[in-house]
């Protein structure tokens, strides 16, 4: 007997659409900024200093659109505040865990600057560890969150926070070079920030998007070599309705023409490196869209 | 269902804690383990138990709490259509439990999993978690405002009839005898008979959650994800598309398949952004009244 063809079923909606691909996208950015920001404070490589305040203010106002977004996406948005009661606290939900951090590290960051501005080292220095350690876990909340649903074949992969911090580095990158670009045109010539350190910084997205693309192929190959599930949600979401977001966002525009640039005398022309990190930053994009909303689509349809 | 005693559904015992992941049930003695067996053998397909339950609850438009996934199998003449009643599976271990970031899912001593309206703030987490589709957001307009709204909602068992000692809507709505409810640790209900003596099957048994709505001839066809979502007609694929642009749900930026591209990328942001001032009126009249009356 021949195969079945499904003629009805029920309708459904993904749960996590754009919202939650755009916050995905924003923490990640700001804690990318955030890292370049300690260069400086934390890691003591003092020719960042002219940078780290940039960084850390983009990292800041990244960071206060996040909560915007989320309460916007709640069906009851002034509930978010029993995510903050202890009474309503569910250790073992990593949506909680979230709230922890998504409140803790805004606040690090918010004293971190405020000792940068006031320019004491030691109180920076302490605080900037504290920051860095937020800003990582949080931007690994958002990589848990959907792989600890055994039922997402797309996103149920341990691979999910590395391959979300590092997205996040190269993006936070990519969006503080645009900055920069920016700022170098509106000041006066005496405040530009030196060309060279954004050469530089050009230099680490680069080796960002190499290990970016090499865990894109590690998780490749564990769909591709999968489950039956799994190699379905590879062949028919990333390669059918996520095609564009997945192929041409992330990997082409994403990885591929930006890494091909960066690995060019083009490197050396402003606009290169420009191009480079506005393709980086979007292309990050692309991979928060079919993570978010292609981990849930081939479900919808069961 | 004739095995149930009069206490059943009793008042959950107040030192449990009810938001951890509540240990399984199933074949311990002492407790209540609720399930369900549809035998589909039996089913025809008349969608009474779909009818029963949203008369039952009032569901809106749009959502399901239970619903009847059709297939057809062979070539002509020799053709058969089947059909697979869906509901949720009352998981013993129900992923929607432990990742409920509010404690507003909970597993009930006897097995059911429900939801707290008053608790739960619409963050979808339990919708992502399951993976049985059964979860729905309910819309934020509904015939009668009194009743919950853009909260999660889900199947309860029909638990306010379990306690009355009466079978769930679906179960009395069933021309066909094909579902039959009942205490699964009880050895002489009729679902522990049918469980112990028949074969059956519980969808995506790979999981580990443990699923307390068992199927008798089930298809694997109907019950694999990836075939059913590979394997649909053209018309149903042209639906699904018609239902996500004319019902957008109360959930941002779905994506159409049939507007995979830039321009769905783009679409797809452009249903989220207008609904943030809205969103945000909603919580300034809120505080406006807690504070103005």
């Amino acid at each position: 007997m021949e195969q079945s063809v499904i003629t009805s079923n029920a309708f459904f909606h993904v749960a996590w659409g754009a919202p939650i691909s755009v916050y995905f996208w924003l923490v990640g950015a700001s804690a990318g900024s955030f890292v370049i920001s300690a260069f400086a404070w934390v890691f003591g490589i003092k020719r960042y200093k002219p940078i780290s305040m940039i960084a850390s203010v983009q990292a800041i106002v990244m960071l206060l659109i996040v909560p915007l977004i989320l309460i916007a996406d709640l069906g009851k948005p002034w509930r978010f505040i029993y995510l903050l009661m202890p009474a309503n606290w569910h250790g073992t939900a990593p949506m909680s865990w979230g709230a922890v951090l998504i409140l803790s590290y805004p606040v690090s960051m918010f004293i971190y600057t405020y000792f940068c501005i006031k320019n004491d080292q030691k109180w920076a220095k302490i605080l900037g560890i504290v920051a860095i350690i937020l800003a990582c876990s949080t931007h690994w909340y958002t990589g848990v969150v959907m792989e600890l649903n055994p039922g997402r074949h797309l996103n149920h992969t341990a691979m999910a926070p590395i391959l979300f911090l590092t997205g996040a580095f190269i993006s936070g990158i990519g969006i503080l070079i645009l900055i920069i670009w920016i700022y170098n045109m509106v000041v006066a010539a005496t405040k530009r920030i030196d060309w060279s350190l954004v050469e530089e910084m050009a230099t680490y997205m680069k080796y960002g998007i190499g290990f970016d693309a090499f865990l894109l192929w590690c998780e490749f190959l564990q769909t591709v070599y999968g489950r039956e599930s799994e190699y379905a949600a590879h062949h028919y979401i990333l390669g059918g309705v996520f095609y564009f977001p997945y192929v041409w966002l992330e990997t082409i525009i994403g990885l591929v023409i930006p890494f091909a640039i960066l690995c060019t005398p083009l490197k050396k022309m402003k606009i290169g490196v420009v191009t480079a990190a506005f393709l980086v930053a979007i292309g990050v994009y692309g991979m928060r869209i079919w993570w978010v909303l292609g981990g849930q689509y081939m479900q919808q349809f069961y | 269902m004739t095995e149930q005693s009069n206490d059943m559904g009793s008042t959950p015992n107040p030192h449990r804690d009810y938001g951890i992941q509540t240990p399984g049930t199933r074949g311990v003695k002492g407790t209540r383990r609720y399930a369900m067996v549809i035998d589909l053998r039996k089913c025809i397909g008349c969608m009474a138990c779909v009818v029963a339950c949203k008369a039952e609850f009032g569901t809106p438009m749009g959502v399901w709490r239970s619903w009847v996934k059709t297939a057809d199998k062979g070539s002509y003449p020799n053709t058969k259509r089947i059909f697979m009643p869906r509901l949720c599976n009352h998981c013993d271990y129900p992923v929607c439990v432990r990742n409920c970031p509010t404690q507003a899912t909970f597993k009930h001593k006897d097995g059911f999993v429900l939801q707290r309206y008053n608790r739960c703030i619409g963050c979808r987490t339990c919708v992502i978690a399951c993976p049985y589709n059964a979860r729905h957001l309910v819309p934020a307009k509904r015939t009668d405002m009194n009743m919950p709204h853009m909260v999660v909602d889900k199947c309860t068992f029909c638990i306010h009839r379990v306690k009355r000692g009466q079978s769930p809507a679906c179960v009395q709505a069933c021309v066909g005898g094909s579902m039959v409810f009942g205490d699964l640790n009880n050895p002489k209900s009729e679902v522990a008979q049918l469980v112990t003596k028949e074969k059956t099957t519980v969808l995506k048994p790979e999981l580990g959650t443990k699923p307390s709505v068992f199927y008798i001839g089930g298809d694997w066809e109907l019950m694999d994800e990836p075939h059913s979502y590979k394997h649909r007609t053209a018309q149903l694929k042209s639906e699904y598309d018609a239902f996500r642009k004319n019902h957008p749900g109360e959930q941002f930026g779905d994506l159409l398949e049939s507007e995979s591209t830039m321009g769905g990328v783009i679409y797809n942001l452009r249903t989220f952004l207008p609904e943030i001032p809205h969103k945000f009126g909603v919580i300034l009249r809120t505080i406006k009244h807690l504070i103005f009356g």
